[in-house]
């Protein structure tokens, strides 16, 4: 989501979790009730200072940071039909705990299998 | 293999403040590979340093992939003349990172984390979101497919939630 289309959704978000309407928002920030209109309707671009001024008369700091953009890289994208998803859903129905030790238990395996190849091929 | 159940135990019983990132963060959020190291971001206080070396100084820690006869001392001062150390120890494999790429160090990397309970102890895992920001930015071709697994994750997590 980009902070074009972010801000309406926001507003509309601080506006509800201060249960104001358009008006008692507009009216504590001292504008008229159709700019938090337009605002929220994704109607126009608001200055940065107005965004600000609505967020605090909502009881809201708006917080921003940058980040990385998000690219759909095609590599990536190309793995994505040969992960198991079963595998995923399993995973997640079980514990933090379960996850790890599974890795554990894997890698003693792993660990079994090499030793007896070594073994296997009289490499010390 | 990693003693992660002695690990974890040291790291905790010395108060060491760390963020498991890495392959063992991707098993947190769910991910079905195996890993066989395990990676931190430990905070560079000279407090925290010295916990760190106390805790894993009865693992006898040595740079992994050095020669053997390489002089190596695991010490408070060689953990801050360093930054990032890649360890064989007794208990297998562990990195820990003063700073990652992406991710900066402990105090940038802590807002974004979880606290799971791991193995008996509350523990800071990089969250899925910076877990995928963290192996982009590493830019590693063999992350690719892990990367594809941990977006997966996302939208399974996204369309539970």
């Amino acid at each position: 989501m980009t902070l074009r289309t972010s801000i309406p959704s926001l507003l509309r978000e601080a506006r509800n979790r201060g249960a104001l309407s358009q008006r008692a928002l507009a009216d504590f920030a001292g504008t008229a009730q159709s700019v938090v209109g337009r605002i929220e309707a994704g109607l126009t671009s608001p200055t940065v200072e107005t965004v600000s001024q609505l967020f605090e008369a909502a009881g809201f700091d708006l917080k921003m940071e940058i980040v990385p953009r998000q690219t759909v890289d095609p590599v990536i994208e190309a793995y994505k039909p040969g992960i198991d998803r079963t595998l995923l859903v399993e995973n997640l129905r079980r514990s933090v705990d379960e996850r790890l030790r599974i890795n554990a238990e894997v890698q003693l395996f792993g660990n079994e299998l090499r030793r007896a190849m070594r073994v296997a091929e009289g490499t010390p | 293999m990693i003693g992660l159940q002695r690990f974890l135990d040291a790291l905790h019983k010395h108060h060491v403040e760390f963020i498991v990132i890495g392959g063992i963060a991707a098993r947190v959020h769910g991910s079905a590979r195996i890993t066989q190291d395990v990676d931190v971001v430990y905070g560079r206080s000279d407090e925290n340093v010295a916990r760190i070396v106390k805790a894993l100084a009865p693992f006898k820690p040595f740079l992994r992939g050095a020669p053997p006869d390489l002089p190596f001392e695991w010490s408070v001062r060689t953990v801050k003349a360093g930054l990032n150390f890649t360890l064989r120890t007794t208990i297998g494999d562990i990195d820990i990172l003063g700073e990652v790429t992406g991710g900066g160090r402990y105090e940038d990397l802590v807002a974004h984390t979880v606290t799971v309970d791991a193995l008996g102890h509350p523990t800071f895992v990089v969250n899925l979101e910076w877990l995928i920001r963290l192996k982009r930015a590493a830019g590693r071709p063999r992350d690719l497919e892990a990367i594809a697994e941990l977006e997966l994750l996302q939208e399974l997590g996204a369309k539970k939630s």
